[in-house]
């Protein structure tokens, strides 16, 4: 296996005496595609910050391509942060190799890669506008392809998805996914749950500055409480419930809303109903969303918290 | 080659941007034309002739009957004194041989300004072309009408007078009336604020005042103005001025004035540079910081070579805005050096010494970056242009407090004040210039650069801390009134 492209290992920042990211350790490994996620102020940007060096950890230590960030990094790395902007008096063009450049492209190089990126990304014909004509979803776009223009390996985007219209955030999502196919490593920060969980192999999940979440996707969504749509006319359809259901609860059609105990099975109240001969008129397993996980595992994340906090 | 921590690629990137994004626009391109638009435009005025102050025509009624003829000689007698005087002038700023100047002279007072035109069409037809005299602001014509009333008509435009065959509006009326005894002068014109002849009669009148109480004595006015115009001619002389030649002496002369002058003008110069680049700078950074670029650029380039890109890229550009007045100041050096007078020759070529030509560039690069990098970190800090000017008020009045340097310096470069001004770091690059003339010793001068780089240096290093924390973590203003009230005020906010 080879090393892991970054590292964090027991980070810490504080400012101003707020915790802003505590004891926090993860790796990134080539190749993998991680999505870092948390409710805002949970520590994400500042966690990135800490991993490309702009802010320094209190505690615990970070090395990027096996070395401490900076200088060895640069070039390697595509950045897009969450306040970005552009020159308003720049083109398009000029932006993206503006920034290839100060990556360590030459110049004409950089130029011909500003122009077959704008045109493959639909830009094409605003290559030469000024920034500030742009669209708000264009001027993303730029901001994107300027970040990613000298073909870095390892890739960091905070909330890259922010700000841009379904049809933008579809064409960036593919962008995402281009790069993954180059088996480039991606590391990037959403509240966008749908984008996470169709991008991502890995998942970290903070929250108040601290990791309660680190594995695949499938693992994730296996923390999600596990729903079922049940309908009948039958009297006895709650009672049956009752034993399987955390919690239960009636929608607008009359059918009731069952939130899953941990152990208890879909298969097992379908035999259990059958057993009652209760006659069912819906029957609807929901598979988990990481919305769900994500809402679950903060949440629990911030019991366990104020738990620890109480006296 | 690299400077420690440093990448001058990268460098070199970031000050391209910063100069290619003011080059590039207009406005830029406009204030650099500017200087030669008002040259081009001063040029073609002279070319045309054209008179900005319309020439006015003043009438006098005077029914004493005895002042009319006197004002008018005082009249000419000021024009004659204007255009001799100009004429001296051209002759000392060698645009006319000292022969010429003479002869223009004698023919103006015997034909008039005609004379100096047949005079210079005969003997020199390249001063014809280019020797312009200034139009006489105001002439006296003979009054249209015997009676206030009568000419009023003429001040209103109602009626125009004939002057030269031609129809012209009449402008003023000097009227002087006599009651009981008592001269009373007035003068009337709807031109307000031109009291050009007004103040004519005001010095007439003066002068036969005099006269009169001079009578009573049995002196004369010109006895008066003769025992007014000294003798005797003042020498100054400087103990320590080396004496070269045989012909040379001890005398002060204009040679010796000018290293100062250059001083003066140099000291504006480098002032004018460090404001112009300095407030360049803080647009820059204000610029980046809303438009939310520099976050970006960090994954790629270290803070230092940020600020050393944008110091860099802006010097460049403040540079060539700067380029056309650098420029018009060069030929005028050279013109002088090549053409100017002896006196004027040996005091330019003794105000450019090697002190000047080494600490000039030295001191303007330390003022630059010393204020510049304040800038930079107060831009970092700031989240618009309003906390901009809040930020930057205690710089800018440093900055302005030093415009009292030259101003001090050119009078008594040896003051106090300028001798301390040059160790203070905020001030020493404009103080050290303005006491080159007094030959410092180079130790001083390199003692005072030194103090000046380290403090820039500290400057820059804070100004890269704040640049962190004002783009990285948001701190602003309001950061800094918190700080200064819990730090320095010792105020704690209540929970």
């Amino acid at each position: 296996m080879s090393d892991p492209q970054l590292s964090l290992n027991s980070i810490t920042k504080r400012f101003a005496h707020k915790v802003a990211v505590e004891d926090v350790s993860f790796t990134v490994e080539p190749g993998e595609i991680i999505g870092y996620l948390g409710p805002n102020g949970a520590g994400k940007t500042t966690t990135l910050r800490i991993a490309l060096g702009l802010v320094k950890p209190d505690e615990g230590y970070v090395e990027i391509f096996g070395q401490p960030p900076g200088v060895s990094a640069f070039g390697r790395i595509g950045f897009l942060p969450e306040e970005r902007g552009l020159y308003k008096k720049q083109t398009p063009r000029e932006s993206i190799a503006h920034m290839a450049r100060l990556n360590g492209m030459r110049a004409t190089q950089a130029f011909t890669r500003a122009d077959e990126l704008l045109e493959k990304y639909g830009l094409g014909e605003a290559k030469r506008k000024k920034n500030k004509d742009l669209s708000k979803g264009m001027a993303q776009k730029v901001q994107l392809l300027a970040a990613i223009a000298h073909d870095p390996e390892f890739y960091i985007l905070d909330e890259p998805f922010s700000g841009l219209d379904p049809v933008n955030q579809q064409i960036l999502e593919n962008m995402v996914r281009e790069i993954a196919n180059l088996n480039r490593t991606i590391i990037f920060t959403t509240h966008v749950m749908e984008h996470a969980e169709r991008l991502c192999d890995r998942i970290i999940l903070i929250s108040q500055g601290r990791k309660i979440f680190d594995g695949s996707t499938r693992e994730a969504l296996d923390r999600a409480p596990r729903r079922l749509v049940v309908g009948s006319d039958d009297a006895g359809l709650t009672d049956t419930l009752t034993p399987f259901a955390m919690e239960i609860g009636t929608r607008k059609d009359g059918t009731l809303n069952i939130t899953l105990k941990n152990g208890a099975d879909a298969h097992d109240i379908l035999e259990s109903l059958v057993e009652r001969k209760i006659k069912l008129k819906h029957f609807d397993p929901k598979p988990p969303t990481l919305h769900e996980a994500f809402v679950s595992m903060v949440g629990a994340g911030k019991s366990a918290k104020t738990e620890e906090s109480l006296p | 080659m690299n400077l420690p921590g440093m990448n001058m690629r990268r460098v070199y990137l970031i000050a391209r941007q910063d100069f290619l994004g003011y080059v590039k626009t207009w406005g830029f391109w406009i204030s650099f034309i500017l200087p030669f638009v008002f040259i081009a435009l001063g040029v073609v005025l002279a070319e045309m002739d054209v008179n900005v102050e319309p020439l006015r025509y003043e009438t006098i009624l005077d029914e004493t009957g005895e002042h009319r003829t006197g004002i008018e000689a005082l009249a000419r007698s000021e024009r004659d004194e204007v255009v001799l005087r100009l004429i001296n002038r051209l002759s000392d700023d060698i645009f006319i041989p000292e022969d010429d100047a003479r002869a223009i002279g004698d023919r103006y007072r015997a034909e008039g300004e005609d004379g100096i035109r047949t005079y210079l069409t005969e003997n020199n037809s390249a001063l014809s072309r280019g020797l312009k005299i200034p139009a006489p602001k105001y002439v006296f014509v003979d009054p249209p009408a015997n009676t206030l009333d009568g000419l009023l008509p003429f001040l209103r435009g109602e009626r125009d007078i004939v002057f030269n065959s031609e129809a012209i509006q009449l402008n003023g009326v000097v009227h002087i009336h006599e009651k009981d005894g008592k001269i009373g002068v007035d003068h009337w014109s709807p031109n307000i604020t031109n009291l050009n002849a007004r103040d004519l009669v005001q010095r007439y009148f003066e002068v036969v005042s005099t006269e009169k109480y001079l009578d009573t004595g049995g002196l004369t006015l010109e006895g008066l103005r003769a025992a007014q115009s000294p003798n005797i001619s003042i020498g100054s002389f400087d103990p320590t001025k080396e004496v070269t030649g045989e012909t040379d002496s001890q005398e002060v002369t204009l040679s010796d004035r000018i290293p100062f002058i250059v001083a003066l003008i140099m000291t504006i110069a480098l002032w004018f540079t460090v404001f112009l680049g300095s407030y360049m700078l803080l647009t820059s950074v204000l610029e980046e910081k809303l438009g939310k670029l520099l976050e970006i650029m960090l994954a790629s380039t270290r803070f230092s070579e940020i600020i050393f890109g944008k110091l860099l890229g802006v010097a460049a550009l403040t540079i060539t805005a700067m380029l056309p007045y650098i420029g018009l100041g060069a030929i005028a050096v050279v013109f002088s050096l090549v053409m100017g007078p002896p006196e004027i020759t040996a005091g330019i070529a003794s105000a450019f010494t090697p002190k000047l030509l080494v600490f000039f560039p030295v001191f303007l690069i330390l003022g630059y970056v010393f204020y510049g990098a304040f800038l930079i970190a107060l831009g970092a800090l700031a989240n618009s242009m309003q906390d901009a000017q809040t930020l930057t008020m205690p710089i800018a009045l440093v900055l302005t407090a030093c415009v009292g340097v030259p101003v001090v310096g050119f009078q008594t470069p040896d003051s106090p004040l300028i001798t301390f001004a040059g160790w203070f770091p905020p001030s020493a690059p404009f103080a050290s210039i303005m006491r080159l003339p007094l030959d410092p010793p180079w130790w001083e001068l390199t003692l005072s650069a030194a103090f000046v780089l380290v403090c820039a240096m500290g400057v820059i290093w804070i100004a890269g801390r704040i640049l962190s924390l004002g783009v990285l973590s948001g701190v602003g203003v309001k950061t800094v009134q918190v700080w200064f009230s819990r730090v320095i005020l010792r105020r704690h906010l209540s929970a």
